[in-house]
């Protein structure tokens, strides 16, 4: 037992340092955009639409609000903090449920109208902040009908997508070093790629969950 | 830039004071197009002196490779560049010109002594240059060729001796040429790609090279946003390359110099001669080459 529980210790610090580096990743990533400049990184190949003050604006709060979710979205799936500091899971939480459903899923919906790549990525994109801004939604009903298996699962599954920032940036980059596809068929690709199979983990997590 | 043009104007007011005696002998109609083309690449003046100024037809662009025949290895010498000669023009014996390569612009003057239909010329660039040297080469004005060699000054330098066979062309901006069939898989240049590194890092240009020309078509983002990097540089240097611009960067010039036919370096900055629609495409383009360059292969979008 004690042998086996090792392993799992070490996974478990490897995929938190591994969480960190993705975070820390992203900070700089929405750091490009501050102090607000509309002619940095992605938006220098959006300028047919950065003169949109929607647009913009919905940019602008996706990406700067965005960014706290992963952090706060985290820390709600550990057991201790749950048990050991039920005010701190709970204010978390709602920090993560409000920037999600108020700011970065509609923001998220607005961009992905304009998506590159075309109507592909751009249903991508929108299907994407509709199912996430559903999930979450979902969690936040489940946790006041006190239904808390349906809370965890609705969480999960809304995590799983907040997810979707790093991991649709790694298969990108993984993609690239790989095959050095053309710029906008990587996009297209990840752009679904990078959500739905973290869903289908999400739906393996929850089943392994559900027969433990 | 500026600077490099004086020195031709120089010879060519010299040409003219010293011509204003006989005015209007030798020349042609036939040739005034080549020397118009030619006055303006050096001069930008709408007038050129006519006496001497083309005996037996010699004057105008030459055109072809320029290849190293003495060099150093282990310089990274630039073995076959695309060279201009123009011949300016020729007085009582002595011949003024210049030649555009690689990005230089240089004049040069000397003897010329005719036999015939030949004329053996021997010129020197001014020296102050570190690639200036010195130009051996014979004129034959029936078949409107060159050829000879260049002995650079500088022994240290990565070529001391060229080689070339070069023919009589006349420049005309046209929007229409397009780059050659056979570009898609070449091989593209760049400081990183050692020849004897692996097929990974071995970058060429695609099929979308022939996709757009630039200089017709006003493009748009969804012309350009599926492209590699190195296409679309390709696509927005031919733009250069059609107005004449002789490429400093190694990387371009070995697309143009060697693949592209109809391409002749004459001048080293056209920025003021693209049509609107060439500066618009190549803001384009250049906006994605950037966005290329920077996250292409970067972990982001």
């Amino acid at each position: 037992m004690l042998l086996e529980a090792k392993p799992a210790k070490l996974i478990g610090y490897l995929l938190l340092a591994a969480y960190l580096f993705f975070c820390y990743l992203m900070v700089e990533i929405t750091l490009q955009y501050i102090p607000i400049n509309t002619d940095v990184a992605f938006l220098r190949i959006k300028q047919d639409y950065v003169g949109f003050m929607h647009y913009r604006l919905a940019f602008f709060i996706h990406a700067l609000s965005a960014i706290f979710v992963l952090p706060a979205g985290f820390t709600q799936f550990s057991d201790q903090i749950r048990s050991n500091y039920p005010a701190l899971h709970k204010y978390a939480g709602w920090f993560y449920v409000v920037i999600t459903l108020l700011l970065a899923a509609p923001t998220g919906f607005v961009i992905g109208l304009y998506a590159n790549g075309g109507l592909s990525s751009q249903i991508a994109f929108c299907l994407l902040a509709v199912v996430w801004f559903y999930f979450t939604a979902k969690a936040v009903f489940s946790i006041k009908k006190r239904n808390f298996t349906a809370h965890r699962r609705w969480m999960i599954r809304s995590f799983a997508l907040a997810l979707s920032a790093i991991t649709l940036r790694a298969w990108k980059y993984v993609l690239v070093a790989l095959f050095h596809p053309k710029p906008m068929d990587v996009y297209i690709l990840v752009a679904w790629l990078g959500w739905v199979l973290n869903l289908i983990v999400a739906e393996f997590i929850i089943q392994k969950k559900r027969t433990v | 830039m500026k600077m490099k043009l004086t020195k031709p104007l120089l010879v060519l007011s010299l040409g003219f004071a010293m011509s204003c005696g006989n005015p209007q002998s030798g020349e042609t109609p036939a040739d005034t197009t080549a020397q118009d083309s030619l006055a303006q690449a050096v001069t930008e003046s709408p007038t050129a002196p006519t006496a001497d100024k083309n005996p037996d037809g010699i004057g105008g662009l030459y055109v072809g490779a320029f290849d190293a025949v003495e060099y150093n290895e282990k310089k990274k010498p630039s073995y076959n560049n695309k060279i201009t000669v123009s011949i300016d023009s020729v007085l009582a014996g002595t011949l003024y010109g210049h030649s555009i390569v690689a990005g230089n612009m240089r004049p040069f003057t000397g003897a010329a002594k005719q036999e015939g239909k030949v004329y053996t010329v021997t010129v020197k660039e001014p020296g102050d240059d570190q690639y200036d040297g010195s130009f051996e080469f014979k004129i034959y004005s029936d078949l409107d060729s060159i050829t000879g060699t260049w002995t650079a000054n500088k022994k240290s330098l990565a070529v001391t001796k060229r080689q070339y066979a070069l023919s009589k062309k006349e420049f005309k901006y046209d929007p229409n040429l397009e780059l050659p069939d056979f570009l898609p898989r070449n091989e593209l240049y760049s400081e990183k790609n050692m020849p004897e590194e692996e097929y990974g890092n071995y970058e060429a240009m695609t099929d979308d090279v022939l996709k757009v020309n630039a200089s017709k078509v006003l493009l748009k983002k969804s012309d350009v946003e599926n492209m590699h990097k190195g296409d679309l540089e390709v696509i927005r240097n031919s733009i250069y390359a059609r107005h004449g611009y002789s490429f400093k960067n190694r990387r371009m010039r070995y697309v143009f110099d060697s693949s592209v036919d109809w391409y002749i370096p004459l001048y080293t900055d056209v920025r003021d001669k693209l049509t609107e629609v060439e500066r618009k495409n190549a803001d384009l383009l250049k906006r994605y080459e950037a966005h290329a360059a920077k996250y292409y292969d970067a972990y982001g979008r």
